[in-house]
């Protein structure tokens, strides 16, 4: 899901950074407010999580591979917004030592593995909890990283239609919607998803007690 | 919680090579060739792309086994992350 440098138009990175800087800023406003002494060695931690969790890449059938991503624990843990900047500075450390998606593409790339999952996981945890914890837990890991797939599907989608040359060529990512929405969220649904379901049950589950996952997706966005 | 975290980070980290068992690239994740045998051409964009020269490309490091690279990479990365917090945190205590 890590989108590499060249794969999307200045049309859309552009725009993307525009509206990611905003959402930077308000994000590591909440950040600053979150973390003190006692909070420091749980939130790197829980970003380390996320970066090695990157790094376990899971194959499947197909011959593709994909990993979790470890959003929906940082968010279910502290807020959303922290989460979207912890899982941005994973993506930046990855794009700038480790080549592993692009620097133009880093909000694009930001925008869905960070504050989309985020978002998702919370209001899923939030909306499910009042059934059963389990599968709410579950499901935040699961729909995280399904919507951030979705929207990732679709940016890289419509780079066809909106940059080709006068013959139609393709100027960046050639694929259309009709390949990348198939390909990219039927597997995360399939596999990703049911990773990243697990290890947030699992995680969550080892980290807090049960008085405290009552506390979860309680603090304020 | 926070001795927790540190078991959750060191069982990862022990499991690491495992992410590089697979020689399955992710999707969407390719190398130009991959267009030029799929498409017949590279497009335009991903031809002359910006290439950020990255110190550790695919955390692998010059002279180092897969395994080692890996290893390493990994701990950089996680170094990075608590350095990050830890100097956050410090800015904002002066600024208090």
């Amino acid at each position: 899901m890590h989108i590499p440098d060249g794969y999307l138009s200045p049309e859309t990175y552009i725009p993307a950074y525009a509206i990611s800087i905003p959402l930077f800023a308000y994000g590591l406003k909440k950040l600053k407010k979150t973390l003190n002494e006692e909070t420091l060695p749980l939130l790197s931690g829980l970003t380390a999580f996320s970066f090695l969790i990157m790094m376990l890449n899971i194959p499947i059938p197909g011959g593709t591979s994909g990993h979790a991503i470890g959003t929906a624990v940082l968010s279910l843990i502290f807020n959303p917004w922290v989460a979207f900047i912890s899982v941005s500075l994973v993506l930046l450390i990855q794009a700038l030592l480790f080549g592993d998606g692009g620097i133009t593409s880093w909000p694009i790339n930001s925008i869905a593995m960070g504050f989309i999952a985020s978002f998702i996981a919370y209001y899923s945890y939030k909306l499910l909890s009042k059934i059963n914890k389990n599968l709410a837990l579950f499901f935040a890991g699961w729909s995280s990283i399904v919507a951030s797939s979705f929207f990732i599907a679709i940016v890289l989608g419509i780079q066809p239609y909106i940059a080709h040359d006068p013959s139609g060529k393709p100027l960046f990512f050639p694929f259309d919607l009709k390949i990348t929405v198939p390909a990219l969220v039927f597997s995360h649904m399939l596999y990703f998803g049911v990773a990243e379901g697990i290890f947030t049950v699992l995680v969550i589950k080892f980290l807090t007690k049960n008085k405290e996952l009552l506390r979860l997706a309680q603090n304020e966005t | 919680m926070k001795l927790k975290v540190f078991v959750i980070i060191l069982v990862l980290f022990i499991l690491l090579p495992l992410g590089i068992m697979t020689d399955y690239s992710a999707w969407g994740e390719w190398e130009t060739e991959f267009f030029q045998k799929v498409l017949g051409f590279v497009p335009e964009g991903i031809k002359n792309a910006i290439h950020i020269e990255a110190p550790f490309p695919d955390y692998t490091l010059k002279g180092f086994n897969p395994i080692v690279s890996y290893y390493i990479s990994g701990l950089i990365g996680v170094v990075l992350i608590f350095g990050f917090f830890y100097l956050l945190k410090l800015w904002i205590s002066n600024e208090r």
